[in-house]
């Protein structure tokens, strides 16, 4: 009987949870003959308050380049290969849960380390955002940096795309979660 | 001399032939450049491909395409995405379970098949945001947009993920 309640109070502890379809991440990659921005809307995030797993989940073609050539070449099997690897993942966990109060408005520093998986790479990294809580929403922000030689995106020096892409590229996050 | 002649005439003949080979050589040369230049800079300002006005590849409903991501995914991706990310362009009919706006301002509506464990996520854009005026939750409707992602069960969101079709607009019939 106990056991059956606590199933019953863990199972539901783990549905109290947050979720986000309303998210902007945005690319961007700066070298001396180029700035390159492209930004996606469609990701999907979760945060789980009880245990500080926080997903995200990235469709990698509704990235959004002004040009259509850089689009493509986004895309294609010499970058991204997101017809084979629609989706990235970064998988995380909140090292500071317990300076997070979920339950009163504010803003948090929050401290995360986990794995980002790009094509078949899946490389640790360890960021930090923040979390505004506002009643029952939250919005998460974060900017850091990809290198893309970690995801196995190499460029030849000699080829054009070298000069026009950054080896470090920067990510800015921001999501907005509700409790369901 | 009358052999002289003859000789400084076919001097002449062949330095001519040789000039204009080089001027025709020239010529091809110059129109070479200014057509791979043309290409190139053609390319690299190419517009995006207009979803719009391009024939669907597909016309389902959102339950078929949902039902055929959950059954074998690689094998819809391969069906469905392109390596360039000018993916499939799509009509899919639904009923509307939830309309919401992105962080672009964009219009999102969820088309369900009913009991689906997904559906499919129509964005609009800002051009056919306002055709969604006076649509209903629950309505019957069509969309038309690419796809960008199949649907799936991800383990560690611990959900459903719905198919993501962008640049949609109504489909009027």
């Amino acid at each position: 009987m106990t056991v059956a309640f606590l199933a019953f109070s863990l199972g539901a502890q783990a549905q109290d949870r947050y979720v986000s379809s309303k998210t902007h991440i945005k690319f961007f990659s700066t070298t001396p003959v180029e700035d390159i921005e492209a930004n996606n809307y469609a990701t999907v995030s979760t945060i789980d308050p009880g245990t500080g797993v926080v997903v995200f989940s990235v469709p990698i073609q509704s990235f959004e380049f002004e040009k259509a050539m850089m689009q493509e070449h986004f895309n294609n099997e010499h970058f991204l290969e997101s017809s084979v690897y629609p989706k990235s993942k970064f998988k995380a966990t909140i090292l500071n849960l317990d300076e997070i109060d979920f339950t009163n408005n504010g803003e948090y520093r929050a401290e995360i380390e986990g794995e980002m998986t790009i094509k078949d790479h899946t490389n640790s990294l360890k960021e930090s955002g923040s979390i505004t809580v506002k009643d029952q929403t939250l919005t998460v922000t974060a900017t850091f940096d990809l290198v893309l030689a970690d995801y196995g995106i190499t460029f030849n020096d000699s080829e054009m795309v070298a000069k026009k892409i950054a080896k470090s590229v920067e990510i800015t996050v921001t999501a907005v979660y509700d409790k369901q | 001399m009358w052999f002289f002649r003859l000789s400084y005439q076919t001097y002449k003949n062949t330095e001519m032939k040789k000039r204009k080979v080089i001027r025709i050589i020239a010529i091809i040369g110059i129109a070479g450049l200014l057509t791979g230049g043309g290409i190139g800079l053609y390319m690299f300002y190419k517009p995006h491909r207009d979803v719009q006005s391009a024939k669907a590849d597909y016309i389902l409903t959102s339950s078929q395409i949902v039902a055929e991501y959950l059954a074998d995914n690689q094998a819809a991706n391969q069906k469905y995405l392109a390596a360039d990310g000018d993916s499939k362009i799509l009509e899919i009919s639904g009923e509307v379970k939830e309309i919401s706006e992105n962080f672009n301002g964009q219009k999102v509506v969820l088309l369900t098949g009913g009991n689906n464990m997904a559906g499919v996520n129509a964005i609009f854009n800002a051009e056919t945001n306002d055709n969604l005026d006076g649509i209903t939750i629950g309505q019957a409707i069509k969309v038309k947009g690419v796809i960008r992602s199949g649907a799936s069960y991800d383990e560690d969101l611990e959900m459903y993920e719905n198919v993501i079709l962008e640049k949609s607009d109504i489909v009027n019939e």
